[in-house]
């Protein structure tokens, strides 16, 4: 019998998919693999197979027919590895709400380490407001400058300034006229107030001009001050920016940026935002993420989902790359997959007595989707399904050391939350008790200098009933960074 | 339900940290080992052995005699030392490693005390360690410095050392 394509990895949609599901997957490839706008060889070739797919699958009788055709049971091929570990072997049947922790990594096989590193379409969105003025301009012009001459031929730039209103610099295409795209950075001054919307809009408009899907399409944010009335439309951008492939990372300098604000921001598209503490370490930063721009293997990794009966997911993490706290709901951006750093998620989830009833629990039930701007063909959906057994009895099991270690590392994380939550909330006793036992942690741990924050902190907030600016980020970024360390463990 | 032994936070079952003060709930490789320190306390000196002020290296300045084996540990490079074992997969590493001594079965903790030198007087913390830092007996208060005198018998855990002083 001769071997038939498989259609649905072509398509790359499950076996069980509606045909709606096909419809879109097909669009999507066809707007992707048109012989009007593919260059590399062999993209009409695949094109040529995806209409044949679709052609078969779209109609209801032939699809059938190609199914019989098919060998049972086989898993389709995913050039993606996917690993989950559970912290115990089994939950127990209980009368109080239990915890149980998982933890995924996905990573990329190693032969498609070979594929093609894909272009960036990539768009600096800059705050040129008053409190940027001088020697902070001067080295932020000096990073973006820096950022240009990092650029390979087939990356597609472009670069906005906004306070109050936003200014397109340099327009999104292939740059080649570098010194004069030098002199319109230089010419950025500082003046106005700062409105994060306008800036965001317009840096998206730009990576839209530029966008495909067989770049890497990003928009990097710095800013240095908060934002005023206009969260609710920038989270709102962020949303349809994560809807159309697009990521958005954040930079935050000194102390007044909004970062948890901004965390939210960039988390809507599976990214975090940095601390830059010193203006210096912008061009560090900048260069650092350029990087990993680079170093991208799959560039969005979603995961839709729902969750179980009687479960509730109290946290989702993510490990590596870019450590940061998940925002999770029925569309969840996970990040992405970098060529040496897989993707590590973790999640506690708070299982409540009537869960555990039967003999199996379903915690989550969902799909990864997974885009990958290397290889010309869409990647077939992965099924997720955390599923527990259920025993009268509790295992004497150690949870495994990955777990442990990354738990040890993320509870340092968490007690810094708790401290920051207390705080406006006018629990100061609280507040100044997590930082305390923090610090005894850190101590403990060999990190004497943070230690030594966090309790000069907790006297701030003895003192002065409220964290200091500097204080919670320093606080937060560098218990954050501690997670990065273990990520190098991890992997 | 778990209730953490350190703060007395009820946890739910199958949390494997404190959620309220971040210690481990569950024992495991990560922890140190639990002796029984209840001996420790009954040292009133008459094993004490004399001070071998030869043993002390010229920069030195001061030294560490250890009472089980006789080894003499000098402190010279830094001011500050911290003291613990070392193992595998451990991101902290103790200044002074106690591991080739048999610190673990003595109860000592991965980062158990610090030691360091503030002109002429040298001080000691305990850095919450699992089984308690004693100086001539008595349990120190963790994270609390204390003075120590020359011919002082330190026992970090059931690991016993004299201080000795140039």
């Amino acid at each position: 019998m001769i071997q038939k394509p498989d259609y649905y990895a072509i398509l790359g949609v499950l076996r069980d998919a509606t045909q709606e599901e096909i419809k879109r997957a097909y669009i999507e490839s066809a707007q992707r693999l048109h012989p009007d706008k593919n260059q590399m060889p062999g993209e009409t070739e695949i094109f040529l197979e995806v209409q044949q797919a679709y052609e078969t699958l779209s109609n209801p009788k032939r699809r059938k027919s190609y199914d019989v055709s098919l060998p049972k049971d086989e898993t389709p091929y995913s050039p993606i590895l996917f690993e989950t570990l559970y912290s115990r072997p089994h939950l127990v049947r209980l009368d109080e709400s239990q915890l149980i922790y998982i933890l995924i990594n996905l990573r990329a096989r190693s032969e498609d380490k070979s594929l093609p590193v894909p272009p960036l379409n990539v768009c600096l969105v800059l705050d040129r407001s008053t409190s940027m003025k001088d020697a902070k301009m001067d080295l932020l012009k000096a990073a973006a400058i820096q950022f240009l001459r990092d650029l390979r031929a087939e990356d597609i730039f472009s670069v906005v300034a906004f306070s109050d209103r936003a200014e397109v610099i340099i327009p999104a295409a292939y740059q080649s006229d570098r010194q004069k795209l030098e002199m319109h950075i230089r010419s950025i001054q500082a003046g106005g107030a700062t409105e994060l919307f306008q800036g965001l809009k317009s840096g998206l408009s730009e990576v839209r001009r530029g966008r495909d899907a067989k770049r890497i399409n990003h928009m990097i944010l710095l800013t240095d001050g908060h934002t005023y009335g206009d969260e609710e439309a920038c989270l709102k951008l962020a949303m349809e920016a994560s809807k159309e492939g697009i990521g958005i990372s954040v930079m935050g300098l000194g102390a007044d940026w909004n970062d948890a604000f901004l965390d939210q921001v960039a988390g809507h598209t599976g990214n975090t935002s940095r601390y830059i503490a010193r203006p210096q370490d912008i061009q560090k930063l900048l260069a650092q993420k350029f990087q990993n721009l680079t170093r991208v293997m799959a560039e969005e990794v979603t995961l839709e989902s729902n969750l179980g009966n009687g479960i509730h997911l109290n946290y989702a993490f993510r490990l590596q790359p870019e450590t940061g706290p998940l925002s999770f709901g029925e569309t969840t951006q996970l990040g992405s997959i970098l060529r040496d750093t897989e993707l590590s998620i973790l999640f506690e989830f708070l299982v409540q007595p009537s869960a555990v009833k039967g003999s199996q629990t379903r915690l989550l039930d969902g799909t990864l989707k997974i885009a990958m701007a290397a290889r010309p063909m869409p990647l077939p959906p992965i099924r997720v399904r955390f599923e527990c057994d259920v025993s009268a009895e509790a295992a004497a099991h150690p949870p495994p050391p990955v777990i442990l270690q990354a738990l040890s590392r993320l509870t340092l994380y968490r007690m810094q939350e708790q401290a920051r939550q207390a705080s406006p909330a006018g629990q100061i006793h609280q507040a100044t008790r997590s930082l305390k036992n923090l610090a005894g942690h850190l101590l403990e741990q060999g990190h004497r200098d943070l230690a030594n924050t966090v309790l000069l902190e907790a006297e701030h907030i003895r003192c002065k009933q409220t964290f200091s600016l500097t204080g919670e980020k320093d606080i937060k970024y560098a218990t954050r960074a501690l997670l990065i360390q273990e990520g190098d463990i991890l992997a | 339900m778990i209730i953490c032994k350190n703060c007395l936070h009820n946890n739910p079952p199958g949390a494997i940290f404190c959620a309220e003060c971040g210690a481990q709930l569950s024992s495991s490789e990560l922890a140190t080992q639990s002796i029984r320190t209840d001996k420790v306390v009954a040292s009133d000196g008459q094993d004490t052995p004399i001070a071998i002020p030869d043993a002390i290296t010229d920069n030195a300045w001061g030294s560490l005699h250890l009472m089980h084996s006789g080894q003499i540990l000098p402190l010279t490079e830094r001011n500050e030392y911290t003291l613990g074992r070392l193992s595998e997969g451990q991101p902290v590493i103790p200044d002074l490693d106690l591991s080739p001594h048999q610190a673990y079965a003595a109860g000592v903790s991965r980062l158990h005390a610090l030691l360091k030198r503030d002109g002429k007087r040298i001080i000691i913390m305990d850095l919450g360690s699992a089984n308690g830092t004693y100086v001539n007996g008595k349990r120190l208060t963790p994270q609390t410095e204390r003075l120590l005198n020359h011919g002082d018998v330190v026992a970090l855990g059931k690991f016993k050392f004299q201080v000795l002083i140039r």
